[in-house]
Protein backbone atom coordinates (compact mmCIF):
# COMPACT_ATOMS: atom_id res chain seq x y z
CA UNK A 1 0.00 0.00 0.00
CA UNK A 2 1.37 3.19 -0.89
CA UNK A 3 2.10 5.72 1.93
CA UNK A 4 -0.36 7.77 3.15
CA UNK A 5 -3.20 5.37 1.38
CA UNK A 6 -5.76 4.48 2.74
CA UNK A 7 -6.76 0.74 2.33
CA UNK A 8 -8.87 0.40 -0.42
CA UNK A 9 -10.80 -2.38 -2.72
CA UNK A 10 -11.48 -0.90 -6.12
CA UNK A 11 -13.12 -3.52 -7.72
CA UNK A 12 -11.52 -3.46 -11.10
CA UNK A 13 -13.02 -4.43 -14.30
CA UNK A 14 -10.11 -6.30 -15.17
CA UNK A 15 -7.30 -8.10 -13.60
CA UNK A 16 -4.71 -6.45 -15.71
CA UNK A 17 -5.69 -3.41 -13.95
CA UNK A 18 -5.36 -5.15 -10.66
CA UNK A 19 -2.02 -5.90 -11.87
CA UNK A 20 -1.02 -2.66 -12.70
CA UNK A 21 -2.66 -1.14 -9.31
CA UNK A 22 -0.12 -3.64 -7.19
CA UNK A 23 2.91 -2.68 -8.90
CA UNK A 24 2.26 1.13 -8.52
CA UNK A 25 1.52 0.05 -4.40
CA UNK A 26 5.15 -1.91 -4.79
CA UNK A 27 6.64 1.05 -6.00
CA UNK A 28 5.10 3.52 -3.67
CA UNK A 29 3.17 5.28 -6.41
CA UNK A 30 -0.65 6.70 -5.15
CA UNK A 31 -3.69 5.49 -7.17
CA UNK A 32 -7.01 6.64 -7.51
CA UNK A 33 -9.28 4.23 -9.51
CA UNK A 34 -11.47 5.49 -12.47
CA UNK A 35 -11.84 8.77 -10.33
CA UNK A 36 -13.13 10.86 -13.41
CA UNK A 37 -14.99 10.89 -16.30
CA UNK A 38 -14.62 13.02 -19.04
CA UNK A 39 -17.42 14.14 -21.37
CA UNK A 40 -15.72 14.01 -24.69
CA UNK A 41 -19.35 13.85 -26.85
CA UNK A 42 -22.32 15.40 -27.12
CA UNK A 43 -26.20 15.44 -29.12
CA UNK A 44 -27.51 18.36 -30.88
CA UNK A 45 -29.32 18.96 -27.67
CA UNK A 46 -26.41 19.10 -25.48
CA UNK A 47 -26.70 15.83 -23.80
CA UNK A 48 -23.42 13.58 -23.41
CA UNK A 49 -23.58 10.53 -25.31
CA UNK A 50 -19.80 9.78 -25.30
CA UNK A 51 -17.36 10.02 -22.34
CA UNK A 52 -14.14 8.62 -21.15
CA UNK A 53 -13.09 7.56 -17.86
CA UNK A 54 -8.84 6.77 -17.37
CA UNK A 55 -8.56 3.64 -15.36
CA UNK A 56 -6.15 5.41 -12.72
CA UNK A 57 -5.04 8.62 -11.85
CA UNK A 58 -2.07 9.04 -10.15
CA UNK A 59 -1.72 12.19 -7.71
CA UNK A 60 1.73 12.81 -7.23
CA UNK A 61 2.36 12.53 -10.71
CA UNK A 62 -1.16 14.60 -12.27
CA UNK A 63 -1.12 11.75 -14.30
CA UNK A 64 -4.15 9.21 -15.94
CA UNK A 65 -3.84 5.84 -17.23
CA UNK A 66 -5.97 4.52 -19.45
CA UNK A 67 -4.43 0.85 -19.30
CA UNK A 68 -6.19 -1.59 -22.30
CA UNK A 69 -4.82 -5.60 -23.25
CA UNK A 70 -6.85 -5.74 -26.29
CA UNK A 71 -4.56 -6.66 -29.56
CA UNK A 72 -2.88 -3.46 -31.34
CA UNK A 73 -5.43 -3.42 -34.86
CA UNK A 74 -8.53 -3.48 -31.81
CA UNK A 75 -7.65 -0.19 -30.19
CA UNK A 76 -8.95 2.34 -32.74
CA UNK A 77 -11.75 3.63 -30.70
CA UNK A 78 -10.11 3.93 -27.71
CA UNK A 79 -7.08 6.03 -29.73
CA UNK A 80 -10.30 8.09 -31.48
CA UNK A 81 -11.33 8.88 -27.64
CA UNK A 82 -7.75 9.37 -26.15
CA UNK A 83 -7.21 12.21 -29.50
CA UNK A 84 -10.56 13.63 -28.41
CA UNK A 85 -10.10 14.11 -25.01
CA UNK A 86 -6.24 15.43 -25.48
CA UNK A 87 -8.16 18.18 -27.92
CA UNK A 88 -10.68 18.91 -25.17
CA UNK A 89 -9.03 18.79 -22.27
CA UNK A 90 -5.25 20.10 -23.13
CA UNK A 91 -4.09 20.15 -19.64
CA UNK A 92 -4.94 17.08 -18.78
CA UNK A 93 -2.11 14.50 -18.78
CA UNK A 94 -3.14 10.94 -20.02
CA UNK A 95 -0.86 7.82 -20.87
CA UNK A 96 -2.23 5.72 -22.77
CA UNK A 97 -0.74 1.71 -21.62
CA UNK A 98 -1.58 -0.57 -24.80
CA UNK A 99 -0.86 -4.56 -24.76
CA UNK A 100 2.19 -4.64 -25.79
CA UNK A 101 3.19 -2.06 -23.03
CA UNK A 102 1.78 -4.34 -20.71
CA UNK A 103 3.02 -7.47 -21.94
CA UNK A 104 6.38 -5.46 -21.91
CA UNK A 105 5.96 -4.28 -18.45
CA UNK A 106 5.36 -7.92 -17.34
CA UNK A 107 8.65 -9.07 -19.91
CA UNK A 108 10.73 -7.00 -17.36
CA UNK A 109 9.72 -8.13 -14.29
CA UNK A 110 9.81 -11.54 -15.13
CA UNK A 111 5.88 -12.18 -15.53
CA UNK A 112 5.27 -12.45 -18.95
CA UNK A 113 3.35 -15.88 -18.06
CA UNK A 114 1.09 -13.91 -16.39
CA UNK A 115 0.68 -11.00 -18.88
CA UNK A 116 -1.09 -13.80 -21.18
CA UNK A 117 -3.65 -14.84 -18.69
CA UNK A 118 -4.57 -11.22 -18.03
CA UNK A 119 -4.82 -9.89 -21.30
CA UNK A 120 -8.22 -9.63 -23.51
CA UNK A 121 -11.25 -11.19 -22.41
CA UNK A 122 -9.46 -13.95 -20.38
CA UNK A 123 -8.54 -11.50 -17.56
CA UNK A 124 -12.31 -9.76 -17.14
CA UNK A 125 -13.28 -9.30 -13.28
CA UNK A 126 -15.97 -12.00 -12.55
CA UNK A 127 -18.99 -10.25 -11.35
CA UNK A 128 -19.12 -8.89 -7.80
CA UNK A 129 -22.09 -11.44 -5.85
CA UNK A 130 -23.53 -8.08 -5.06
CA UNK A 131 -24.25 -7.60 -8.69
CA UNK A 132 -25.09 -10.90 -9.45
CA UNK A 133 -28.81 -10.19 -10.18
CA UNK A 134 -28.00 -7.64 -13.03
CA UNK A 135 -25.97 -10.22 -15.24
CA UNK A 136 -27.03 -13.24 -16.62
CA UNK A 137 -24.37 -15.86 -16.12
CA UNK A 138 -24.95 -18.89 -18.00
CA UNK A 139 -24.76 -17.15 -21.45
CA UNK A 140 -21.90 -15.11 -20.27
CA UNK A 141 -19.77 -18.18 -20.14
CA UNK A 142 -20.87 -19.33 -23.55
CA UNK A 143 -20.57 -15.80 -24.67
CA UNK A 144 -16.97 -15.11 -23.36
CA UNK A 145 -16.10 -18.76 -25.53
CA UNK A 146 -17.98 -17.85 -28.69
CA UNK A 147 -16.58 -14.20 -29.14
CA UNK A 148 -13.39 -13.77 -27.33
CA UNK A 149 -12.61 -9.90 -28.69
CA UNK A 150 -15.66 -8.74 -29.19
CA UNK A 151 -16.05 -7.17 -25.84
CA UNK A 152 -14.35 -6.66 -22.51
CA UNK A 153 -15.75 -5.69 -19.28
CA UNK A 154 -14.19 -2.15 -19.12
CA UNK A 155 -15.64 -0.64 -22.15
CA UNK A 156 -12.85 -2.13 -24.38
CA UNK A 157 -14.40 -2.71 -27.94
CA UNK A 158 -13.28 -3.21 -31.42
CA UNK A 159 -14.57 -0.16 -34.11
CA UNK A 160 -18.46 -0.82 -34.45
CA UNK A 161 -19.10 -3.68 -31.58
CA UNK A 162 -20.70 -1.44 -29.56
CA UNK A 163 -24.71 -2.35 -29.85
CA UNK A 164 -25.11 0.83 -26.72
CA UNK A 165 -23.09 3.71 -28.52
CA UNK A 166 -20.83 3.99 -26.50
CA UNK A 167 -20.23 4.43 -22.42
CA UNK A 168 -22.53 5.88 -19.95
CA UNK A 169 -22.55 9.70 -19.50
CA UNK A 170 -20.85 11.28 -17.28
CA UNK A 171 -22.41 10.29 -13.94
CA UNK A 172 -21.64 8.12 -10.86
CA UNK A 173 -18.78 5.68 -11.09
CA UNK A 174 -20.53 3.18 -9.38
CA UNK A 175 -23.64 3.87 -11.93
CA UNK A 176 -21.82 3.90 -14.87
CA UNK A 177 -20.02 0.55 -13.77
CA UNK A 178 -23.01 -0.90 -13.61
CA UNK A 179 -24.67 0.29 -16.65
CA UNK A 180 -21.29 -1.43 -18.26
CA UNK A 181 -21.82 -4.30 -16.81
CA UNK A 182 -25.58 -4.55 -17.74
CA UNK A 183 -24.49 -3.68 -21.18
CA UNK A 184 -21.54 -6.58 -21.12
CA UNK A 185 -23.92 -8.59 -19.98
CA UNK A 186 -26.42 -7.96 -22.96
CA UNK A 187 -24.01 -8.33 -25.53
CA UNK A 188 -22.71 -11.81 -24.34
CA UNK A 189 -26.68 -12.58 -24.29
CA UNK A 190 -27.08 -11.20 -27.48
CA UNK A 191 -24.08 -13.55 -28.60
CA UNK A 192 -24.50 -16.44 -26.39
CA UNK A 193 -28.59 -16.91 -28.39
CA UNK A 194 -26.63 -16.11 -31.98
CA UNK A 195 -24.55 -19.18 -30.78
CA UNK A 196 -27.47 -21.22 -29.52
CA UNK A 197 -29.36 -20.38 -33.16
CA UNK A 198 -26.71 -21.15 -35.06
CA UNK A 199 -26.24 -17.41 -36.51
CA UNK A 200 -22.95 -16.01 -36.92
CA UNK A 201 -20.42 -14.74 -34.62
CA UNK A 202 -20.30 -11.55 -33.38
CA UNK A 203 -16.95 -9.91 -35.40
CA UNK B 1 33.97 -30.87 -22.64
CA UNK B 2 30.82 -28.82 -22.62
CA UNK B 3 30.53 -26.67 -25.92
CA UNK B 4 30.28 -23.01 -25.06
CA UNK B 5 27.11 -21.19 -25.80
CA UNK B 6 26.84 -17.84 -28.01
CA UNK B 7 24.48 -15.50 -25.89
CA UNK B 8 24.58 -13.45 -29.08
CA UNK B 9 22.58 -15.48 -30.97
CA UNK B 10 19.65 -14.21 -28.97
CA UNK B 11 20.40 -11.21 -30.51
CA UNK B 12 18.37 -9.72 -33.40
CA UNK B 13 20.19 -6.53 -33.58
CA UNK B 14 23.52 -4.68 -32.20
CA UNK B 15 21.73 -1.58 -30.94
CA UNK B 16 24.80 0.16 -29.44
CA UNK B 17 28.32 -1.14 -30.43
CA UNK B 18 31.04 -1.44 -27.88
CA UNK B 19 32.79 0.82 -29.40
CA UNK B 20 29.89 3.39 -29.09
CA UNK B 21 29.07 3.00 -25.82
CA UNK B 22 33.01 3.47 -25.02
CA UNK B 23 33.00 6.66 -26.83
CA UNK B 24 29.83 7.96 -24.97
CA UNK B 25 30.91 6.56 -21.89
CA UNK B 26 33.95 8.92 -22.50
CA UNK B 27 32.17 11.94 -23.21
CA UNK B 28 29.70 11.77 -20.38
CA UNK B 29 32.97 11.46 -18.12
CA UNK B 30 34.37 14.59 -19.71
CA UNK B 31 31.29 16.59 -18.81
CA UNK B 32 30.81 15.42 -14.91
CA UNK B 33 34.28 16.10 -13.98
CA UNK B 34 33.84 19.46 -15.59
CA UNK B 35 30.19 19.93 -13.74
CA UNK B 36 31.39 18.40 -10.48
CA UNK B 37 34.95 20.25 -9.96
CA UNK B 38 35.70 20.97 -6.85
CA UNK B 39 33.18 19.74 -5.29
CA UNK B 40 32.37 16.23 -3.09
CA UNK B 41 31.07 13.65 -5.84
CA UNK B 42 29.74 10.06 -4.99
CA UNK B 43 28.29 8.13 -7.68
CA UNK B 44 25.55 5.66 -6.34
CA UNK B 45 24.99 2.73 -8.65
CA UNK B 46 22.33 0.40 -8.39
CA UNK B 47 22.87 -3.15 -8.80
CA UNK B 48 22.94 -4.89 -11.24
CA UNK B 49 22.46 -3.42 -14.10
CA UNK B 50 24.46 -0.23 -13.54
CA UNK B 51 27.69 -2.19 -12.71
CA UNK B 52 29.33 -2.40 -16.27
CA UNK B 53 28.38 1.09 -16.90
CA UNK B 54 29.53 2.59 -13.32
CA UNK B 55 32.84 0.59 -13.69
CA UNK B 56 33.32 2.07 -16.81
CA UNK B 57 32.39 5.65 -16.18
CA UNK B 58 34.08 5.91 -12.55
CA UNK B 59 37.03 5.57 -14.61
CA UNK B 60 36.39 8.42 -17.22
CA UNK B 61 35.82 10.76 -14.68
CA UNK B 62 39.06 12.52 -13.83
CA UNK B 63 37.68 13.79 -10.27
CA UNK B 64 37.93 12.31 -6.90
CA UNK B 65 35.06 10.84 -6.14
CA UNK B 66 33.95 8.22 -3.69
CA UNK B 67 31.38 5.38 -4.86
CA UNK B 68 28.29 3.88 -3.31
CA UNK B 69 26.51 0.81 -4.14
CA UNK B 70 22.67 -0.02 -3.69
CA UNK B 71 19.91 -2.89 -4.40
CA UNK B 72 16.36 -2.66 -4.29
CA UNK B 73 13.84 -5.21 -5.05
CA UNK B 74 12.08 -5.33 -8.16
CA UNK B 75 8.24 -6.69 -8.71
CA UNK B 76 7.61 -9.92 -9.27
CA UNK B 77 11.04 -10.63 -7.36
CA UNK B 78 11.01 -13.70 -4.85
CA UNK B 79 12.28 -12.11 -2.16
CA UNK B 80 9.49 -9.57 -1.73
CA UNK B 81 6.02 -11.51 -2.69
CA UNK B 82 4.83 -11.59 0.80
CA UNK B 83 5.39 -7.70 1.64
CA UNK B 84 4.31 -6.25 -1.68
CA UNK B 85 6.30 -3.34 -1.43
CA UNK B 86 9.62 -2.15 -2.95
CA UNK B 87 12.50 -3.25 -0.89
CA UNK B 88 16.08 -2.07 -0.31
CA UNK B 89 18.28 -5.04 -0.96
CA UNK B 90 22.00 -3.25 -0.03
CA UNK B 91 21.42 0.26 1.99
CA UNK B 92 24.42 2.59 0.96
CA UNK B 93 27.50 1.95 3.12
CA UNK B 94 28.35 5.67 4.11
CA UNK B 95 26.20 8.78 4.97
CA UNK B 96 25.85 10.90 1.93
CA UNK B 97 24.75 14.00 3.96
CA UNK B 98 25.68 16.55 2.20
CA UNK B 99 27.66 15.15 -0.54
CA UNK B 100 27.08 15.83 -4.68
CA UNK B 101 25.49 12.36 -5.36
CA UNK B 102 25.33 11.36 -8.94
CA UNK B 103 22.93 8.36 -9.10
CA UNK B 104 24.04 6.13 -12.14
CA UNK B 105 21.66 4.21 -13.74
CA UNK B 106 21.63 1.35 -16.41
CA UNK B 107 18.61 2.16 -18.09
CA UNK B 108 15.08 4.32 -16.92
CA UNK B 109 11.68 3.32 -18.73
CA UNK B 110 8.88 3.29 -16.63
CA UNK B 111 10.47 5.70 -14.20
CA UNK B 112 9.01 3.60 -10.96
CA UNK B 113 12.20 2.13 -9.23
CA UNK B 114 14.06 5.30 -10.02
CA UNK B 115 11.37 7.43 -8.56
CA UNK B 116 11.25 5.07 -5.54
CA UNK B 117 15.24 5.69 -5.16
CA UNK B 118 15.10 9.25 -5.58
CA UNK B 119 12.68 9.88 -2.71
CA UNK B 120 14.62 7.59 -0.67
CA UNK B 121 17.70 9.41 -1.23
CA UNK B 122 16.82 12.98 -1.08
CA UNK B 123 15.57 11.45 2.32
CA UNK B 124 19.14 10.79 3.47
CA UNK B 125 19.77 14.86 2.73
CA UNK B 126 22.83 15.15 -0.06
CA UNK B 127 23.32 18.88 -1.28
CA UNK B 128 22.43 17.96 -4.76
CA UNK B 129 21.10 14.72 -6.19
CA UNK B 130 21.55 14.07 -10.34
CA UNK B 131 20.80 11.23 -12.57
CA UNK B 132 23.01 9.74 -15.14
CA UNK B 133 21.99 6.75 -17.17
CA UNK B 134 23.37 5.10 -19.94
CA UNK B 135 19.75 4.44 -21.42
CA UNK B 136 16.95 6.11 -21.95
CA UNK B 137 13.63 4.66 -23.22
CA UNK B 138 11.11 7.71 -23.56
CA UNK B 139 8.32 5.53 -25.08
CA UNK B 140 7.94 3.64 -21.73
CA UNK B 141 7.89 6.53 -19.29
CA UNK B 142 5.15 6.47 -16.43
CA UNK B 143 6.61 8.71 -14.17
CA UNK B 144 8.45 11.67 -15.57
CA UNK B 145 12.16 12.04 -14.34
CA UNK B 146 14.69 14.97 -15.49
CA UNK B 147 17.78 13.27 -16.64
CA UNK B 148 20.79 15.01 -16.07
CA UNK B 149 23.38 13.11 -18.45
CA UNK B 150 21.89 10.78 -20.80
CA UNK B 151 24.15 7.92 -22.52
CA UNK B 152 21.82 6.91 -25.49
CA UNK B 153 17.75 7.30 -26.27
CA UNK B 154 16.94 3.91 -27.47
CA UNK B 155 13.65 2.90 -29.17
CA UNK B 156 10.89 1.00 -27.46
CA UNK B 157 12.54 -2.58 -27.71
CA UNK B 158 13.77 -4.84 -25.20
CA UNK B 159 17.59 -4.49 -24.76
CA UNK B 160 19.95 -6.53 -23.39
CA UNK B 161 23.94 -6.62 -22.80
CA UNK B 162 26.36 -4.30 -20.72
CA UNK B 163 24.70 -5.13 -17.35
CA UNK B 164 21.19 -5.26 -18.81
CA UNK B 165 19.70 -8.98 -18.33
CA UNK B 166 16.86 -11.21 -19.03
CA UNK B 167 16.19 -13.68 -16.38
CA UNK B 168 19.59 -13.05 -15.25
CA UNK B 169 21.38 -13.99 -18.42
CA UNK B 170 23.09 -11.60 -21.34
CA UNK B 171 24.37 -9.32 -18.73
CA UNK B 172 28.17 -9.92 -19.93
CA UNK B 173 27.94 -8.86 -23.46
CA UNK B 174 29.65 -6.34 -24.14
CA UNK B 175 26.98 -4.57 -26.24
CA UNK B 176 23.48 -3.27 -26.04
CA UNK B 177 21.02 -5.46 -28.62
CA UNK B 178 17.54 -6.43 -28.86
CA UNK B 179 16.68 -9.63 -28.00
CA UNK B 180 15.11 -11.73 -30.55
CA UNK B 181 11.30 -12.06 -29.36
CA UNK B 182 10.95 -15.81 -29.95
CA UNK B 183 13.49 -15.83 -27.15
CA UNK B 184 10.96 -14.37 -24.89
CA UNK B 185 7.25 -14.93 -26.94
CA UNK B 186 6.04 -11.58 -27.07
CA UNK B 187 2.83 -11.80 -29.55
CA UNK B 188 1.26 -8.53 -30.33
Amino acid sequence: MAAGMPPRRAPFAHASEAELARILDFYEVRWTYEPDTFPVGWSLDGDVVESFAPDFYLPDLDLYVELTTLKQKLVRKKNRKLRRLRELYPDVRIKLFYARDFRMLMLKFGRLALADELSGTVGQATPPRAHAADLAPAPIAIAQAAAPDAATDDGEEPEGTDPAGDEAPAGGTRGRRRGRRRRAAARAAEAARRVVVGETEPA
Amino acid sequence: MTRPVDLSADIGEVLLTEEAIAARVAELGRRISEDYAGRNLTLVSVLKGSLPFMADLMRQISLPLRIDLMEVSSYGGTATESSGLVRIMKDLSKSIDGEDVLLVEDIIDTGLTLNYLIRYLRGKNPATLRICTLLDKPARRLVEIPVDYRGFEIPDQFVVGYGLDYGEQYRNLRFVGVLRPEVYSIID
